[in-house]
């Protein structure tokens, strides 16, 4: 068999195994890392040139195993078997060996080439396990490769043994179940009639006919022909008589004791030496009352420092934009060239000096949160409160990362296991102050009325997205199925890693919202030197002067505050044509208020939007749009009868 | 026993898994089987979930109320 031309080598593992950090330090930096369960929810692609060789490498979500209805862990399936790799690399963590082997062993027994990464030796070796890893190579016939991919060690000889199995192929040994369950399998494999979609190979076929028929995962093995099926029942009934327990318990218990069994073999643990201090530390992360506390001493920091880092940063940054347009102004008059000029500026000077300033320390911070681990942690500690509006701890990451960006967060509620409680958190999402409404409600409120107004307006907002939860889930009467969530362990955020996040966004942000903030910016000037914005004003006069105070030319700003949120804010130093600065000059503290909460609400941005159409339907993008106008106006009404 | 009526911090055995079939799947796929020994290691207040480490493969997982409930262990006796 001739090798491929590019081979595609697809990145298996179990949800904080170290895949995607892995992947990261073989494809460049491209894959997001992190330590929750099931980040890496859309799969990355990469084509590396390694000593001149090419491959396509390709990373994909976590998975526990290949028998699984989570809509984000179905992914792998449908590439592991409808586009056959050339090669799995098969990353463990070696710290919890036995756990990792499972998926192992049921990759062996689909029997494509590949290779086995045995990551985090570091972690492992200070829990006090030891393990041979030339052992673990000779029982299972693959090459195992001690790594630990946070630090690129031992990457160089995975890739060696890599090629060396696309080169030249491997004979993996598949460990045998009991007698009485493999008999069964035989009979399956035995009567798969000709013409049947084999995945790899009649064992593995056989074997997933047995576990998974009539659910998910069986979708990918095609109609299961009336004759057959009878036939898989009829083993299904007997192995079940036999056990005394479902077949795909007994197959799964099999697997679970051939990999305690290796682990066994192949590990040592040197007790005595187990790792206390982190253990200590998430006594304290999750203790009853002080877990509490520190969960909101970390909030409270969060927002103070990204307040206290962005504030200086944001007067530093604006002074020289101030002084061109000033500049400006005495050397082209008020004609159609200073008004092109100007919005350049504004649009330019606020996506510099306004957004970045708070934006930058905000991702900063996330991606630590994330990487230290405390977003699992955070959901454990408010599981209970999630309860209350009906979801669970697991929806608490995806919240979490909604302070971001909404649109990541709703991807990502594809963690969820059931359909109920994605719609429910996806629906709240858009409730959540995302980074973009963080800087208005800090560059006007923060800013103008202190930290503390901010701090309220972000506990006003927390209610509220309690409130919408509690009212939805009144509708949304299935129960949730509970919260299965993997806590892992804690590790020390990693600087390049951490960065390189915060970059992916500030990049993303800068790629795709600046041209918008400033095309919207030029926009308005024109809009204004012509006088059309008049009309938009006019026709929305009902709402901003009538229904919620604001001054009459704030109109236009609804109109781009729908393309992106942090544009209303620059918008609205253009459309009242005065400096940052200077604001308090022509618009109220109330109105400022008024105008951060009818912003920040009104509707989710275009992009929010969009993701909540594609992820879960037209129907509850619309409702979404509806209950933010709703909630946008009733606030709007009861900050102006407080105030 | 059902797990929430455990001891903390002893191992216990799991000595059967209740429950509809996804959630057997789910529990089972992140390793936790009939005859595991696990360890509760805290609980949250508000009858919020339950912390619960695998001792052979040492993972933890949090398990909501619900879930726990359908998880029997009995205490298993350290071999002295």
């Amino acid at each position: 068999m001739n090798p491929p031309e590019v081979p595609a080598v697809i990145f298996v593992g179990q949800p904080n195994s170290g895949k995607s950090t892995l992947f990261n330090s073989i494809a460049g930096h491209k894959a997001e890392t992190s330590n929750f369960p099931g980040t890496s929810i859309k799969h990355t692609h990469s084509r590396v040139n390694i000593g001149g060789r090419l491959l396509d490498v390709v990373d994909l979500p976590g998975t526990y195993s290949l028998c699984t209805s989570d809509p984000a862990e179905q992914v792998v399936l449908t590439h592991l078997f409808s586009e056959r790799p050339d090669l799995i690399v098969n990353v463990i963590d070696a710290s919890t060996l036995s756990r990792g082997l499972e998926l192992t062993l049921e990759l062996v027994e689909l029997g494509y080439p590949m290779v086995v990464a045995l990551n985090m030796m570091d972690v492992a070796e200070r829990k006090g396990i030891q393990v041979d890893p030339a052992k673990i190579e000779r029982l299972l016939g693959a090459p195992v490769v001690a790594t630990i991919a946070a630090h690129g060690r031992g990457v160089k000889e995975l890739l060696e043994r890599a090629f060396d199995v696309l080169d030249k192929g491997q004979s993996l040994r598949s460990p045998r179940f009991s007698d009485d369950v493999e008999e069964k399998v035989a009979e399956v494999e035995r009567l798969l009639p000709p013409g049947f979609p084999i995945v790899s190979n009649p064992r593995f076929t056989a074997i997933k006919l047995i576990e998974t028929a009539g659910h998910a995962c069986g979708d990918f093995l095609g109609e299961v022909e009336p004759g057959l099926r009878a036939t898989v029942d009829g083993v299904r009934r007997a192995i079940e008589e036999r056990r005394g327990a479902p077949a795909y318990e007994v197959i799964s218990a099999e697997r679970h004791h051939q990999a305690m069994k290796l682990a066994e073999e192949t590990s040592r643990v040197l007790h005595g030496k187990r790792m206390t201090w982190d253990k200590k530390v998430d006594a304290v992360l999750m203790h009853p009352v002080l877990g509490y506390l520190i969960l909101a001493a970390v909030f409270l920091a969060f927002f103070f420092i990204i307040f206290k880092v962005g504030n200086p940063l944001e007067t530093l940054l604006i002074g020289p934009f101030n002084s061109l347009k000033a500049a400006l102004a005495a050397r082209l008059g008020s004609g159609l060239l200073f008004s092109l000029a100007e919005g350049l500026i504004q649009g330019v000077g606020g996506g510099v000096a306004i957004v970045l300033p708070y934006f930058l320390p905000l991702l900063f911070l996330m991606a630590v949160l994330e990487d230290l681990g405390y977003l699992a942690r955070a959901g454990f500690l408010l599981d209970a409160f999630m309860h209350r509006i009906g979801l669970h701890g697991k929806s608490v990451s995806p919240f979490i990362l909604g302070f971001g960006c909404n649109v990541p967060a709703i991807v990502s509620t594809r963690i969820l296991e059931s359909q109920r409680d994605r719609v429910l958190t996806s629906i709240l999402i858009p409730f959540i102050p995302c980074s973009a409404r963080t800087t208005i409600v800090l560059a006007l409120v923060a800013f103008y009325l202190g930290p503390l107004w901010a701090m309220g307006f972000y506990a006003v907002n927390i209610l509220i997205v309690a409130v919408v939860g509690w009212v939805i889930s009144r509708f949304l009467k299935e129960p949730s199925p509970g919260l299965i969530l993997e806590i892992p362990s804690l590790k020390a955020p990693r600087i390049s890693s951490v960065l390189r996040k915060t970059w992916l966004q500030v990049y993303s942000f800068v790629r795709f919202a600046w041209p918008i903030l400033i095309a919207g910016s030029l926009v308005l000037s024109l809009l204004n030197y012509f006088r059309a914005d008049r009309w938009i004003n006019d026709v929305l006069a009902p709402l901003i002067v009538k229904g919620l105070g604001l001054p009459h030319d704030l109109g236009v700003t609804l109109v781009f505050g729908f393309l992106r949120k942090e544009l209303s804010l620059i918008m609205m130093l253009q459309a009242l044509g005065v400096d940052y600065q200077n604001l308090m000059t022509v618009i109220t503290r109330e109105q400022i208020v008024v105008f951060t909460v009818f912003i920040s609400f009104f509707i989710p941005c275009l992009s929010t939007f969009v993701i909540l159409w594609k992820e879960i339907g037209k129907k509850w993008a619309f409702v979404s749009a509806g209950m933010s106008i709703a909630v946008a106006l009733a606030l709007s009404w009861v900050v102006r009868l407080v105030l | 026993m059902t797990l929430l009526d455990a001891p903390h911090g002893t191992p216990l055995r799991i000595v059967d898994l209740a429950g509809g079939e996804s959630v057997r799947r789910r529990l089972m796929a992140m390793g936790f089987h009939k005859d595991d020994v696990v360890e509760l290691d805290g609980k949250a207040i508000f009858r919020g979930p339950l912390l619960v480490r695998n001792c052979t493969s040492d993972t933890t997982i949090a398990l909501g109320r619900g879930v726990a409930q359908k998880v029997l262990v009995e205490p298993v006796h350290e071999p002295s």
